[in-house]
Protein backbone atom coordinates (compact mmCIF):
# COMPACT_ATOMS: atom_id res chain seq x y z
CA UNK A 1 0.00 0.00 0.00
CA UNK A 2 1.27 3.41 -0.63
CA UNK A 3 1.63 5.67 1.98
CA UNK A 4 -1.17 8.14 2.18
CA UNK A 5 -0.43 11.55 3.11
CA UNK A 6 -3.52 12.85 3.97
CA UNK A 7 -5.02 16.28 5.59
CA UNK A 8 -6.21 14.89 8.92
CA UNK A 9 -9.98 16.56 9.88
CA UNK A 10 -10.50 18.78 12.53
CA UNK A 11 -14.23 18.80 13.20
CA UNK A 12 -15.06 21.86 15.31
CA UNK A 13 -17.69 24.44 15.72
CA UNK A 14 -17.55 27.85 14.98
CA UNK A 15 -17.06 29.75 18.30
CA UNK A 16 -19.56 32.54 17.40
CA UNK A 17 -21.50 35.31 19.29
CA UNK A 18 -24.98 33.59 18.16
CA UNK A 19 -24.38 30.97 20.10
CA UNK A 20 -27.38 29.05 18.51
CA UNK A 21 -26.18 28.98 15.29
CA UNK A 22 -24.14 26.14 14.56
CA UNK A 23 -22.03 26.55 11.36
CA UNK A 24 -22.65 24.48 8.36
CA UNK A 25 -20.19 22.30 7.27
CA UNK A 26 -18.91 22.31 3.57
CA UNK A 27 -18.78 18.58 1.74
CA UNK A 28 -15.00 18.91 0.11
CA UNK A 29 -13.12 16.45 -1.95
CA UNK A 30 -9.30 15.97 -1.45
CA UNK A 31 -7.17 14.79 -4.16
CA UNK A 32 -3.94 13.77 -4.42
CA UNK A 33 -1.36 14.75 -7.26
CA UNK A 34 2.05 13.97 -7.66
CA UNK A 35 2.63 17.56 -6.47
CA UNK A 36 0.37 18.45 -4.00
CA UNK A 37 -3.77 18.02 -2.52
CA UNK A 38 -6.34 19.70 -4.22
CA UNK A 39 -9.23 20.56 -2.14
CA UNK A 40 -12.85 21.56 -3.46
CA UNK A 41 -15.13 22.79 -1.10
CA UNK A 42 -18.96 23.27 -1.72
CA UNK A 43 -20.09 26.41 -0.42
CA UNK A 44 -23.19 27.76 -2.23
CA UNK A 45 -23.79 31.68 -1.26
CA UNK A 46 -20.67 32.71 -0.66
CA UNK A 47 -18.90 35.43 -2.61
CA UNK A 48 -15.56 36.05 -3.15
CA UNK A 49 -15.47 39.10 -0.65
CA UNK A 50 -17.04 36.79 2.65
CA UNK A 51 -14.96 33.77 2.29
CA UNK A 52 -12.13 33.78 4.80
CA UNK A 53 -9.12 31.29 4.48
CA UNK A 54 -6.09 31.12 6.83
CA UNK A 55 -3.58 28.90 8.06
CA UNK A 56 -2.99 29.08 11.54
CA UNK A 57 -0.77 26.44 13.27
CA UNK A 58 -0.77 24.36 10.70
CA UNK A 59 -4.66 24.71 10.75
CA UNK A 60 -6.14 25.39 7.28
CA UNK A 61 -9.43 27.20 8.62
CA UNK A 62 -12.26 27.29 5.45
CA UNK A 63 -15.04 29.84 6.67
CA UNK A 64 -17.29 31.64 4.71
CA UNK A 65 -20.64 33.80 4.89
CA UNK A 66 -23.94 33.67 2.54
CA UNK A 67 -24.22 36.90 0.52
CA UNK A 68 -27.69 36.72 -0.12
CA UNK A 69 -30.54 36.56 1.99
CA UNK A 70 -34.09 36.73 1.35
CA UNK A 71 -35.86 39.99 2.64
CA UNK A 72 -37.52 41.37 5.54
CA UNK A 73 -41.07 40.87 3.71
CA UNK A 74 -39.91 36.81 2.78
CA UNK A 75 -40.98 34.32 5.49
CA UNK A 76 -39.57 31.07 5.05
CA UNK A 77 -42.02 28.06 3.87
CA UNK A 78 -39.72 25.12 3.15
CA UNK A 79 -36.30 25.22 4.77
CA UNK A 80 -33.02 22.99 3.99
CA UNK A 81 -30.19 24.91 4.55
CA UNK A 82 -30.06 26.70 7.42
CA UNK A 83 -27.92 29.28 8.47
CA UNK A 84 -25.52 31.80 6.71
CA UNK A 85 -21.69 30.35 7.88
CA UNK A 86 -20.04 28.02 6.95
CA UNK A 87 -16.72 26.64 8.79
CA UNK A 88 -14.31 23.73 8.81
CA UNK A 89 -10.82 23.49 9.69
CA UNK A 90 -8.18 20.68 8.97
CA UNK A 91 -4.66 20.00 9.93
CA UNK A 92 -2.22 20.39 7.52
CA UNK A 93 0.92 17.66 7.79
CA UNK A 94 4.58 19.29 7.23
CA UNK A 95 4.93 17.84 3.89
CA UNK A 96 2.86 20.46 2.55
CA UNK A 97 4.16 23.63 1.86
CA UNK A 98 1.76 26.59 3.66
CA UNK A 99 2.65 29.62 2.04
CA UNK A 100 2.10 28.66 -1.57
CA UNK A 101 -1.16 27.92 -1.37
CA UNK A 102 -3.70 28.66 -4.21
CA UNK A 103 -7.19 29.39 -4.06
CA UNK A 104 -10.15 30.02 -6.76
CA UNK A 105 -13.23 30.24 -6.04
CA UNK A 106 -16.22 30.16 -9.11
CA UNK A 107 -20.25 29.61 -8.21
CA UNK A 108 -20.26 28.50 -4.70
CA UNK A 109 -17.25 25.79 -5.60
CA UNK A 110 -13.85 26.61 -3.76
CA UNK A 111 -10.58 24.74 -4.92
CA UNK A 112 -7.60 25.26 -3.41
CA UNK A 113 -4.20 23.74 -4.95
CA UNK A 114 -1.98 23.03 -1.53
CA UNK A 115 1.95 22.24 -2.92
CA UNK A 116 4.15 19.97 -1.53
CA UNK A 117 7.27 20.69 -0.54
CA UNK A 118 10.18 20.12 -3.44
CA UNK A 119 12.06 17.71 -1.09
CA UNK A 120 8.58 15.35 -0.70
CA UNK A 121 7.68 15.29 -4.67
CA UNK A 122 8.40 11.94 -5.97
CA UNK A 123 11.04 11.51 -8.02
CA UNK A 124 11.16 9.63 -11.31
CA UNK A 125 14.08 7.47 -11.54
CA UNK A 126 14.79 6.76 -15.31
CA UNK A 127 15.72 3.17 -15.89
CA UNK A 128 18.86 3.34 -18.88
CA UNK A 129 19.14 0.02 -20.58
CA UNK A 130 22.20 -0.52 -20.91
CA UNK B 1 -44.91 31.45 14.12
CA UNK B 2 -44.11 33.69 16.84
CA UNK B 3 -43.82 37.08 15.88
CA UNK B 4 -40.17 38.96 16.64
CA UNK B 5 -40.58 42.54 17.40
CA UNK B 6 -36.81 42.86 17.78
CA UNK B 7 -34.76 45.28 15.50
CA UNK B 8 -32.55 42.76 14.86
CA UNK B 9 -34.93 41.00 12.76
CA UNK B 10 -33.43 38.51 10.32
CA UNK B 11 -34.80 36.61 8.39
CA UNK B 12 -32.62 33.62 7.89
CA UNK B 13 -32.95 33.47 11.49
CA UNK B 14 -36.78 32.30 11.11
CA UNK B 15 -35.43 29.46 8.02
CA UNK B 16 -33.00 28.02 11.10
CA UNK B 17 -34.94 27.81 13.49
CA UNK B 18 -37.68 25.85 11.54
CA UNK B 19 -34.54 23.94 10.39
CA UNK B 20 -33.60 22.86 14.48
CA UNK B 21 -37.16 22.27 14.93
CA UNK B 22 -37.68 19.89 12.30
CA UNK B 23 -33.71 18.37 12.81
CA UNK B 24 -35.25 17.95 16.79
CA UNK B 25 -38.49 15.88 14.99
CA UNK B 26 -36.48 14.00 12.70
CA UNK B 27 -34.18 12.66 15.19
CA UNK B 28 -36.63 11.55 17.14
CA UNK B 29 -38.58 9.85 14.76
CA UNK B 30 -36.35 8.67 11.94
CA UNK B 31 -33.83 5.71 12.37
CA UNK B 32 -32.18 7.21 9.62
CA UNK B 33 -29.60 9.60 10.77
CA UNK B 34 -28.15 11.82 8.24
CA UNK B 35 -24.53 10.42 7.64
CA UNK B 36 -21.50 12.67 6.74
CA UNK B 37 -21.00 12.48 2.43
CA UNK B 38 -24.81 11.46 1.56
CA UNK B 39 -25.13 14.57 0.64
CA UNK B 40 -28.51 16.02 -0.49
CA UNK B 41 -28.24 17.83 -3.80
CA UNK B 42 -29.64 20.30 -4.59
CA UNK B 43 -30.83 21.91 -1.07
CA UNK B 44 -33.51 24.07 -1.23
CA UNK B 45 -35.47 26.35 0.58
CA UNK B 46 -38.57 28.25 -0.13
CA UNK B 47 -39.71 31.43 1.15
CA UNK B 48 -42.64 34.00 0.22
CA UNK B 49 -43.10 37.22 0.24
CA UNK B 50 -46.57 39.00 -0.28
CA UNK B 51 -46.48 39.17 -3.88
CA UNK B 52 -44.13 36.66 -5.18
CA UNK B 53 -42.60 33.23 -3.75
CA UNK B 54 -38.69 32.85 -3.94
CA UNK B 55 -37.17 29.07 -4.38
CA UNK B 56 -33.50 29.25 -3.38
CA UNK B 57 -31.88 26.47 -5.05
CA UNK B 58 -28.26 25.71 -3.51
CA UNK B 59 -26.59 24.31 -6.74
CA UNK B 60 -22.67 25.29 -6.18
CA UNK B 61 -20.45 24.42 -9.09
CA UNK B 62 -23.01 23.30 -12.05
CA UNK B 63 -23.28 24.41 -15.86
CA UNK B 64 -26.57 26.48 -15.74
CA UNK B 65 -27.22 25.37 -19.58
CA UNK B 66 -27.17 21.68 -18.11
CA UNK B 67 -29.78 22.53 -16.15
CA UNK B 68 -33.50 21.91 -16.64
CA UNK B 69 -36.02 23.67 -14.99
CA UNK B 70 -39.99 23.74 -15.08
CA UNK B 71 -43.08 24.89 -13.68
CA UNK B 72 -46.19 23.06 -13.76
CA UNK B 73 -49.05 24.76 -11.85
CA UNK B 74 -47.37 24.45 -8.68
CA UNK B 75 -44.76 21.91 -9.01
CA UNK B 76 -41.03 22.76 -9.10
CA UNK B 77 -39.16 20.43 -11.10
CA UNK B 78 -35.16 20.63 -11.12
CA UNK B 79 -33.00 18.55 -13.14
CA UNK B 80 -29.69 18.41 -14.40
CA UNK B 81 -26.31 16.93 -13.90
CA UNK B 82 -23.20 17.52 -11.82
CA UNK B 83 -19.74 16.46 -12.85
CA UNK B 84 -17.83 17.08 -9.48
CA UNK B 85 -14.71 16.02 -10.12
CA UNK B 86 -14.22 18.62 -12.84
CA UNK B 87 -13.36 21.17 -10.43
CA UNK B 88 -10.61 19.80 -9.92
CA UNK B 89 -9.07 20.83 -13.36
CA UNK B 90 -6.67 17.49 -13.62
CA UNK B 91 -6.25 15.52 -16.88
CA UNK B 92 -7.06 12.41 -15.70
CA UNK B 93 -9.07 11.59 -12.77
CA UNK B 94 -7.83 8.37 -10.60
CA UNK B 95 -10.37 7.61 -8.04
CA UNK B 96 -7.84 5.49 -5.78
CA UNK B 97 -6.08 9.32 -5.40
CA UNK B 98 -9.23 10.77 -3.32
CA UNK B 99 -8.66 10.91 -0.07
CA UNK B 100 -11.97 11.92 0.56
CA UNK B 101 -14.95 11.81 -1.42
CA UNK B 102 -18.14 14.05 0.20
CA UNK B 103 -19.38 16.42 -2.88
CA UNK B 104 -22.38 15.23 -4.83
CA UNK B 105 -21.72 14.17 -8.24
CA UNK B 106 -23.67 12.93 -10.67
CA UNK B 107 -27.30 13.31 -12.01
CA UNK B 108 -30.09 14.95 -9.89
CA UNK B 109 -33.38 15.32 -10.15
CA UNK B 110 -36.24 16.83 -7.73
CA UNK B 111 -39.42 18.22 -7.51
CA UNK B 112 -40.75 20.70 -5.09
CA UNK B 113 -44.46 21.55 -4.64
CA UNK B 114 -45.00 25.55 -3.95
CA UNK B 115 -47.82 27.09 -2.41
CA UNK B 116 -50.96 26.97 -5.02
CA UNK B 117 -50.81 30.82 -5.66
CA UNK B 118 -47.90 30.79 -7.94
CA UNK B 119 -48.17 32.08 -11.00
CA UNK B 120 -46.29 30.38 -13.87
CA UNK B 121 -46.31 32.84 -16.00
CA UNK B 122 -44.53 35.14 -13.76
CA UNK B 123 -41.08 32.96 -13.77
CA UNK B 124 -37.77 34.82 -13.49
CA UNK B 125 -34.49 32.51 -12.33
CA UNK B 126 -30.73 33.89 -12.24
CA UNK B 127 -27.90 31.67 -10.93
CA UNK B 128 -25.77 33.60 -8.69
CA UNK B 129 -22.67 32.66 -6.11
CA UNK B 130 -23.81 29.28 -6.96
CA UNK B 131 -27.33 29.74 -6.06
CA UNK B 132 -30.18 29.48 -8.71
CA UNK B 133 -32.88 32.34 -7.44
CA UNK B 134 -36.28 31.28 -9.00
CA UNK B 135 -38.92 34.10 -8.56
CA UNK B 136 -42.54 33.74 -9.48
CA UNK B 137 -44.73 36.30 -9.23
CA UNK B 138 -48.44 35.51 -7.28
CA UNK B 139 -51.74 35.44 -8.81
CA UNK B 140 -53.79 38.85 -8.19
CA UNK B 141 -56.18 37.04 -6.23
CA UNK B 142 -53.97 35.95 -3.90
CA UNK B 143 -51.40 38.86 -3.49
CA UNK B 144 -51.57 40.20 0.23
CA UNK B 145 -53.86 43.11 0.77
CA UNK B 146 -52.60 46.14 2.82
CA UNK B 147 -55.51 47.55 4.30
CA UNK B 148 -55.75 51.00 5.16
CA UNK B 149 -56.86 52.08 8.54
CA UNK B 150 -58.49 55.65 7.70
CA UNK B 151 -58.53 58.27 10.67
CA UNK B 152 -62.11 58.93 11.37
Amino acid sequence: MAERKEIAPREETVVSARKRVRAMVPPVDVYETDDGLILLADMPGVSKDTLDLKVEDNVLYLKGTIVETPGEEVSPEYVEVRGREYFRAFTLGPEFDQDKIEATFSQGVLRLFIPKHEAEKPRKIEIKVA
Amino acid sequence: MPLNWTWEWDPFKEFERLQEELDRLFEWMSPFRPLRGEEVYPRINVGEAPDKVLVYIFAPGVDPKSVELSLEDNLLSISGERKAEEALEVEEVKPERFARRERFSGRFSRVISLPESVDPAQVEAEYRNGIIVVSIGKKEAHKAKKIEVKAA
